[in-house]
């Protein structure tokens, strides 16, 4: 499909465990298409993981074709990859993973770093990022200075700040309560509405509820 | 990203480990800092050396009685005489020395009183800076007339215009006919705290008979002092009358040569002393390394983002070798100062000042800044290759 963000055209990954090899993920397609809000949703073990280390370009299918955006991943080397992340694709994972010791806007402003940004602008952009989310308070403050539903707003600041295409969310509310959870979500909604792309990635059939469109997997396979 | 970026982020890095950092660095301060201080003195004590043997006066044998200053001397006058009738002799010089209360009006001094004749500026290299020295006149008539080393004017409170002033030697009346240019050696006896006076004054007034206790010889070639030094013990032995077997009662004592020697090993055991203080540079190094590694283990997750967020592998190695020069480096600085602080303290109180060596300090930074890669590269590349999904998982 033309236009497609996302387009995975029979994907298989299989780890190599010595003896026999698992598979992960078996012949996967999917096509994701901008301003979606997509949910991938399975029981642990479906291949949810695969799919998200693959989606975000932190590995590579064993066969199969997938083209962020238009371009082929297959034959970028290690640098292209991170090349790629660092332009297309803004992560927001369960464990917030923020940089320890390390304020909220050096947080949201380091994908900027490794980009070549100048320090100002960096700063600029990011403490707009982080206003934009409702933390135009706590640029100061330390990843434990801030509770999880405020980590999780700035690890989604981080994910915004370079603009990218697509939003990786995996499992966003996996650590948080039902209200901090709750928020957000609204928030990704909300991202959604001003036109990103969102991939969310979750083992819970309510939060899966909420997005456009639902991907069931199931023994690495797309069942729904 | 810019050497710059990484720089910052590597001591916003040290700044929140500051304990760790400062206790890091203190292997590689301790390395430098003894390479600098050490190589400074032992730079110090080759100077020293180096700067007394041109004092001394070039090629200089001294001649002395066997049994040091205690025994009674067989060296006597005639001898003087004879050996300087020996071919390619510059000068010879005997002396008789005797320490004695020197004063002049109300100041007064114990110094040593040296007898002697008018070779002795020539063969001992000093020089004339007020009035005259001894002449033949005055040595041939045992007049009581002076000169004074520079340190003994000064300690008397004399100067340029008491030339022909009467001071007191031993209680008996000098007058002061000049004084000497300072030397300004230094070690454990200073050349220029001494009284000249010619060397019949003093047999006949102080001391009595007509030995002398150390004969100064300038052989005029410096070839010729070992063919020289062989001639004197030959001609004195005969002198003595000393059997074949028996041992000379006299030294004939090449100091130049001794000194020389001495500034050679001074020079070695400078580079082995820097040698071995880099040894505990290299400790520091390792040091870094151990830090470094526990600190790639210890940030896997860290790097996992990074990588997740953009970083590229070189990214992560660049700041990861930062890190560890930055240690270095700053380690090797303090190290440099604190070295230059020992050394400076060490040359002060040995007395031969600070010896400053930009090559020492040039060297220190390199060495620092090569046990930094050297030490930093494997850490560093350990944490440019880990696997950003696995470390994005570590726990």
């Amino acid at each position: 499909m033309d236009g497609a963000i996302i387009s995975l055209e029979h994907v298989s990954r299989t780890y190599d465990m010595g003896r026999m090899e698992v598979p992960a993920l078996a012949d996967v397609s999917l096509q994701v298409m901008p301003g979606e809000f997509v949910a991938i949703v399975g029981p642990s073990g479906s291949g949810k993981t695969t799919m998200m280390n693959i989606l975000g370009c932190l590995d590579r299918p064993t066969s199969g074709d997938y083209r962020l955006a238009g371009s082929p991943v297959a034959d970028l080397d290690d640098d292209g990859l991170a090349k790629l992340r660092s332009r297309s694709i803004g992560f927001v994972f369960q464990s917030y993973n923020l940089l320890p010791r390390t304020t909220a806007l050096d947080n949201v402003a380091t994908p900027l770093l490794y980009q070549g940004v100048s320090r100002g602008e960096r700063a600029t952009r990011a403490k707009a990022a982080l206003e934009r989310l409702g933390m135009g308070d706590r640029l100061d403050h330390e990843p434990t200075e801030l509770s999880g539903g405020q980590q999780q707003r700035v690890a989604v600041a981080r994910a915004l700040v370079t603009e990218p295409a697509l939003i990786l969310a995996d499992e966003p509310t996996g650590n948080l309560d039902s209200r901090s959870g709750a928020d957000v979500m609204a928030l990704l909604h909300e991202l959604n509405a001003s036109g990103r792309t969102i991939v969310l990635i979750t083992h819970d059939p309510e939060i899966a509820a909420t997005a456009g469109r639902q991907v069931h997997l199931r023994d690495g396979r797309i069942v729904a | 990203m810019s050497l710059l970026e990484l720089l910052r982020l590597s001591l916003s890095r040290l700044r929140t480990h500051r304990l760790r950092a400062a206790l890091t660095m203190l292997g590689v301060i301790i390395g430098v800092a003894s390479v600098v201080a050490l190589v400074g003195v032992g730079q110090g004590t080759t100077s020293n050396i180096t700067s007394r043997l041109a004092g001394l006066g070039t090629n200089l044998l001294t001649i002395s009685p066997t049994g040091g200053g205690g025994g009674t001397s067989t060296l006597t006058l005639d001898d003087v005489a004879a050996i300087g009738k020996l071919p390619a002799i510059g000068g010879v010089a005997p002396e008789i020395s005797s320490n004695m209360t020197v004063s002049a009006g109300t100041k007064n001094t114990t110094t040593t009183v040296v007898g002697t004749t008018p070779a002795y500026p020539m063969v001992r290299a000093y020089d004339i800076w007020q009035g005259s020295f001894l002449t033949d006149p005055s040595v041939d008539h045992d007049l009581r007339v002076a000169v004074l080393g520079a340190t003994t004017a000064s300690t008397l409170g004399l100067g340029e215009s008491d030339i022909g002033t009467q001071i007191s030697v031993g209680g008996l009346p000098f007058r002061v006919i000049g004084i000497l240019q300072a030397k300004g050696g230094t070690g454990f006896q200073d050349p220029d705290d001494q009284v000249l006076v010619p060397i019949g004054t003093v047999e006949k007034y102080f001391v009595g008979g007509d030995t002398v206790r150390t004969i100064g010889v300038t052989v005029s070639e410096a070839d010729q002092m070992t063919a020289t030094s062989t001639a004197i013990t030959a001609l004195l032995r005969d002198r003595h009358d000393l059997a074949a077997t028996t041992a000379s009662d006299f030294n004939v004592f090449n100091q130049t040569q001794l000194l020389a020697a001495a500034s050679s090993i001074s020079a070695t055991l400078t580079l082995l002393l820097g040698g071995i203080a880099s040894i505990s540079l290299i400790v520091g190094g390792i040091g870094i390394m151990n830090i470094m590694l526990v600190s790639v283990r210890e940030r896997t997750r860290e790097i996992g983002i990074r990588k997740a967020i953009g970083a590229r592998g070189r990214d992560i190695l660049a700041q990861f070798l930062v890190e560890a020069l930055t240690l270095s480096l700053l380690g090797g600085l303090i190290g440099i100062v604190l070295g230059l602080v020992v050394s400076a303290g060490i040359g002060q109180l040995a007395g031969w000042g600070f010896v400053f060596n930009p090559i020492t300090i040039v060297a220190a930074v390199l060495f620092s800044l090569a046990v930094g890669v050297i030490f930093g590269v494997w850490p560093a590349r350990q944490a440019a290759r880990l696997d950003p999904i696995t470390a994005l998982r570590y726990e």
